[in-house]
């Protein structure tokens, strides 16, 4: 039974898109929803079973379903999403509360407060936001992206734009000029700085073949490269490792860097002057519910609330926890956070991310870009008060997401830093976001001494005390209102950089063959906690290599045909009926405000091409 | 070529299947054009007639004899004109320019539709502009469109007596704001200020030309290898006007500290890449060329230099080098 206190899902939001799209013969059967009543028992054998349905596995249940094999997709959650999840506040508080009795692998140190006023009879409803466990972006020119237009998952999602990016620097934040357009209009950069900016951007467009810019570098840091060959300032070159590049710390390398940066170029202006997006009602969460109901449309078979026990190697059964047992065929792909106890060839979780998620009565609109509502911000090393080694990221989310109701925002704060530090350089960052939002924003918040009041509502795991002192200094400046605070530390095997290499996801060879007597997940495929990414760079790399062990070779994954694509050659290149099908007025047309995903893949098929970008 | 747009890739297999489907176009084209020219020859203005253009332009919109005979057949064709047909024949064209928004004809057709359609001529000019904003947006380089935009202006100008010059000077701005490499936008950018000088529309002149003079030093820092830019440079400092406003002592001010740019961005390349900037050697030789006259050059050496390499810069043009060499010689 799915949980009546959830979100609206995707099937309930976008029943049947298809009907609306008569012009193309319908290919992909109507999809009943896979809302609709879970199938009661579990089929008796199964080629792959998954556990969990985080997006690693929601892509991974997806390819094989499409390439054909019989997959049986679990969580033991009654809900969508895993590690990916969006979650209304009611559900944090619970989740919050298992984590802190320790039912959650992966994810420790979970604090959270809560408003009263968030509530059945209270200004916002719980339901009213859709809060994100592991918050990303999306690069335009990305593997995920193209993967989300080949299968067409894409259309059951709604994509918005994210075109700003704030560098925290002496206190205030500075806007990224990172376009040619912005270089060339910008009066404050001088002259040579802009001649210089440009040349590295050029550069970094097609670095590979020209190994004489940077092989002389490779062993030092990207910041000397672009200090000595380029000339470049501190400020420029904090915002090309930091906000362009989004690294971690000033020792990020070469030529790795270079490939984040170009990441960030050239997803410029694929589908508009921006290069990220982020989808509607909730990130990952929705992209893996869009993925799994692709699965099911292939034959997947979903069932929520069925935790994973244990499995046999030898009879190949898998035991859940209402005594149910399934045949697995081929192979049991378990995710970290669902894995039962006695798990011993769990890989080691040896990387912290430790997040702090906010959300405010305020709706932040100072920084956004025009009608966006989303905007990344980037503390560099030792901007903040803490004296932060690493970086701190920022995603802002505004309500036009739908993921938070009008007049609030929620503020998405994570750090690689490891340990304890981490808190107080995420305390340090909420601060001067909430300075900046003060300063920036001239409209005075309405004061209410009972949003602020400490929530007792019995559940000792989400009292407020637990926030320690920092929280209450703010409650005393009563500037801007927090209706929610939430404190986590996520675990990931997901070393916090270059994300896309792919022997960073394969199953250590000793662990998949080594054989523990008392372990109940011997032989089975451990997928990857959410790295620290702040995109999904690493969500196809991690399915494909976990696909490529089960089928052989990746060749076919996601190689689906739509028979009601195009051919090659269009038979009507002359034909008036299609001259005709056009309509007149489309060239008048006001910019929709979703993305059109169509558009952008015709020019966007070749992925070598970085040609379209204009520097 | 349309800016922007991949061309296709043909494999062995697919060029075949094209042929022989082209080959069965190429049929039913022949045999309609044959029929169309019957007609014409027949001087047939009937609906019928302009069914059959209808037909062929679909396939050949650069067929100019077509959109002349149907110019023909409307003109002749008489009370069976309302204004639903004046409609529906702009929406024809206007399929067709979304097709192949670089065919002379469909535009030429769709400027004659517009002088002829017995409509309020304001609002339609004015949704024209509308029109050609968009497809500015979709190509900002199709120098059809901007050459249709200045038919356009024009006409509304005509009709409300108007000038619009500083408008579509900020247009103008935009679009190359947005990207320096569009040739059009800088072309139209010259006709606009001659244009506004010569209607006394600029206030303060030397102002203005000031406002120029960073503008293009702005641009050519920011990308010296976009050959617009130095193409509307040479037009500022060959153009009397800018002289004119800007006096002799700012003129003199404005060449030697061009041609200051110019030789810094290229020691600039040259320890970059180890290759100089031909054309910052060139604006430095133009510019060297305008305050000297020739026989006078101060320093033949360093003129001599530049000439040497630009032979094997710019080798389309080394004949001119070699020339201006021998006669300094």
């Amino acid at each position: 039974m799915l949980s009546p206190e959830r979100r609206t899902s995707m099937a309930e939001r976008r029943p049947s898109f298809f009907a609306f799209q008569q012009a193309t013969p319908l290919l992909v059967p109507h999809l009943a929803g896979i809302e609709d009543p879970l199938p009661e028992a579990t089929p008796e054998n199964v080629d792959v079973l998954i556990v969990g349905t985080g997006i690693v596995e929601s892509v991974l249940a997806a390819a094989l379903a499409w390439q054909g094999s019989n997959v049986l997709h679990v969580d033991s959650n009654d809900y969508y999403g895993d590690s990916s999840a969006t979650l209304t506040v009611e559900q944090i508080k619970k989740w919050v509360s298992r984590i802190n009795d320790n039912k959650i692998p992966c994810y420790k140190n979970a604090k959270l407060y809560a408003s009263n006023d968030i509530g059945p009879t209270c200004k916002y409803k719980s339901r009213s936001f859709g809060i994100d466990l592991s918050p990303k972006i999306m690069f335009a020119k990305s593997d995920l992206l193209s993967i989300l237009v080949k299968s067409r998952v894409y259309q059951y999602l709604e994509f918005q734009a994210l075109s700003t990016f704030h560098t925290f620097e002496n206190d205030s934040f500075e806007k990224l000029s990172n376009s040619k357009q912005e270089i060339f209009t910008n009066d404050t950069l001088p002259l040579m700085i802009k001649r210089n900016l440009m040349k590295f951007l050029k550069f970094v467009l097609n670095w590979e073949n020209q190994p004489e810019i940077w092989e002389p570098y490779k062993d030092r840091s990207l910041a000397d490269l672009l200090a000595e060959k380029f000339k470049l300032e501190r400020p420029q070159v904090f915002e090309l490792i930091f906000s362009i590049g989004l690294c971690y710390n000033t020792d990020a390398k070469i030529p790795e860097t270079l490939q984040r940066i170009r990441r960030f170029l050239i997803s410029f202006d694929v589908y508009g002057p921006f290069p990220v997006l982020y989808s509607k009602y909730g990130g990952a969460g929705e992209i893996s519910q869009g993925f799994c109901r692709s699965a099911a449309v292939a034959g997947a078979t979903y069932k929520l609330n069925e935790k994973f026990v244990s499995y046999n190697p030898e009879t190949k059964i898998a035991t859940f926890e209402n005594g149910s047992k399934v045949k697995v065929e081929e192979k049991l792909v378990l995710s970290p956070s669902q894995a039962p106890e006695y798990s011993y060839n769990m890989p080691e979780q040896k990387y912290e991310v430790h997040r702090l998620t906010c959300i405010v009565e305020k709706d932040c609109s100072e920084w956004f870009n025009g009608n966006e509502s989303a905007a990344v911000i980037v503390f560099p090393p030792n901007s903040l008060k803490s004296g932060n080694q690493e970086v701190v990221q920022a995603i802002i989310v505004g309500s036009g997401s739908e993921c938070c109701p009008d007049g609030t925002c929620i503020w998405y704060l994570f750090t690689t830093q490891q340990g304890p530090r981490a808190e107080l350089d995420l305390d340090a960052a909420l601060e001067a976001m909430e300075i900046s939002i003060i300063r920036e924003s001239s409209v005075k918040i309405p004061q209410d001494e009972s949003l602020v009041q400490v929530s007792e509502d019995g559940h000792s795991t989400i009292n407020s005390f637990k926030l320690g002192q920092s929280f209450k200094e703010y409650v005393k400046r009563e500037k801007v209102q927090f209706l929610f605070k939430l404190y986590y530390t996520q675990c990931t095997m997901v070393p916090p950089f270059n994300v896309v290499d792919p022997s960073l996801f394969m199953p250590s060879s000793g662990a998949s063959s080594k054989f523990i007597p008392s372990a109940c997940d011997n032989n089975v495929i451990y997928t990857a906690m959410p790295s620290s990414e702040i995109s999904y760079d690493e969500v196809i790399t991690a399915a494909k290599v976990i696909y490529e062990q089960i089928v052989g070779s990746d060749d076919d994954f996601f190689d689906i045909d739509f028979e009601d694509e195009d051919p090659v050659t269009s038979s009507n290149s002359y034909g008036t009926s299609r001259a005709i099908q056009y309509d007149e007025n489309a060239i008048e047309d006001e910019e929709e405000e979703d993305i059109d995903m169509d558009q952008g893949d015709k020019d966007g098929d070749n992925s070598d091409v970085v040609g379209k970008l204009e520097i | 070529m349309q800016h922007g747009i991949k061309r296709k890739q043909w494999t062995k297999e697919l060029l075949r299947h094209k042929r022989e489907e082209d080959k069965k176009k190429i049929e039913t084209y022949r045999a309609l054009v044959e029929q169309m020219l019957q007609f014409r020859d027949n001087n047939n203005y009937s609906v019928e007639a302009m069914r059959l253009t209808t037909k062929v332009l679909d396939i050949n919109p650069e067929f100019n004899t077509a959109w002349n005979y149907r110019r023909d057949i409307i003109t002749n064709i008489g009370n069976l004109i309302d204004e639903k047909f004046w409609q529906d024949e702009l929406k024809f064209t206007m399929i067709q320019l979304k097709r192949f928004p670089k065919v002379y004809w469909i535009w030429n057709h769709r400027v004659w539709i517009l002088n002829n359609i017995p409509i309020n001529q304001l609002k339609m000019w004015q949704g024209e502009l509308i029109v050609v904003n968009a497809l500015l947006e979709m190509d900002a380089r199709n120098f059809h469109g901007w050459h249709y935009r200045r038919v356009v202006i024009s006409n509304i100008e005509k009709l409300t007596k108007n000038s619009l010059n500083k408008q579509e000077f900020e247009y103008v701005t935009s679009k190359i704001n947005k990207n320096i490499s569009n040739y059009s936008a800088w072309h139209q950018r010259v006709q606009l200020i001659t244009n506004m000088l010569s209607n006394d529309q600029i206030a303060d002149k030397y102002d203005f030309m000031n406002k120029e003079i960073e503008y293009i030093t702005n641009a050519i820092f920011t990308d010296a290898e976009d050959q617009s830019v130095w193409f509307y440079i040479i037009w500022m400092i060959k153009f009397p006007i800018v002289k004119e406003l800007l006096g002799q002592d700012g003129y003199s001010k404005f060449l030697k500290e061009l041609r200051e740019n110019a030789e810094m961005i290229n020691m600039d390349e040259l320890e970059f890449s180890g290759k100089d900037n031909f054309w910052c050697l060139k604006i430095i030789l133009e510019i060297d060329m305008i305050q000297n006259s020739f026989d006078n050059l101060t320093d033949r050496s360093v003129f001599k230099g530049y000439l040497e390499k630009l032979i094997k810069l710019d080798p389309l043009r080394q004949n001119r080098y070699k020339y201006l060499l021998s006669k300094l010689s």
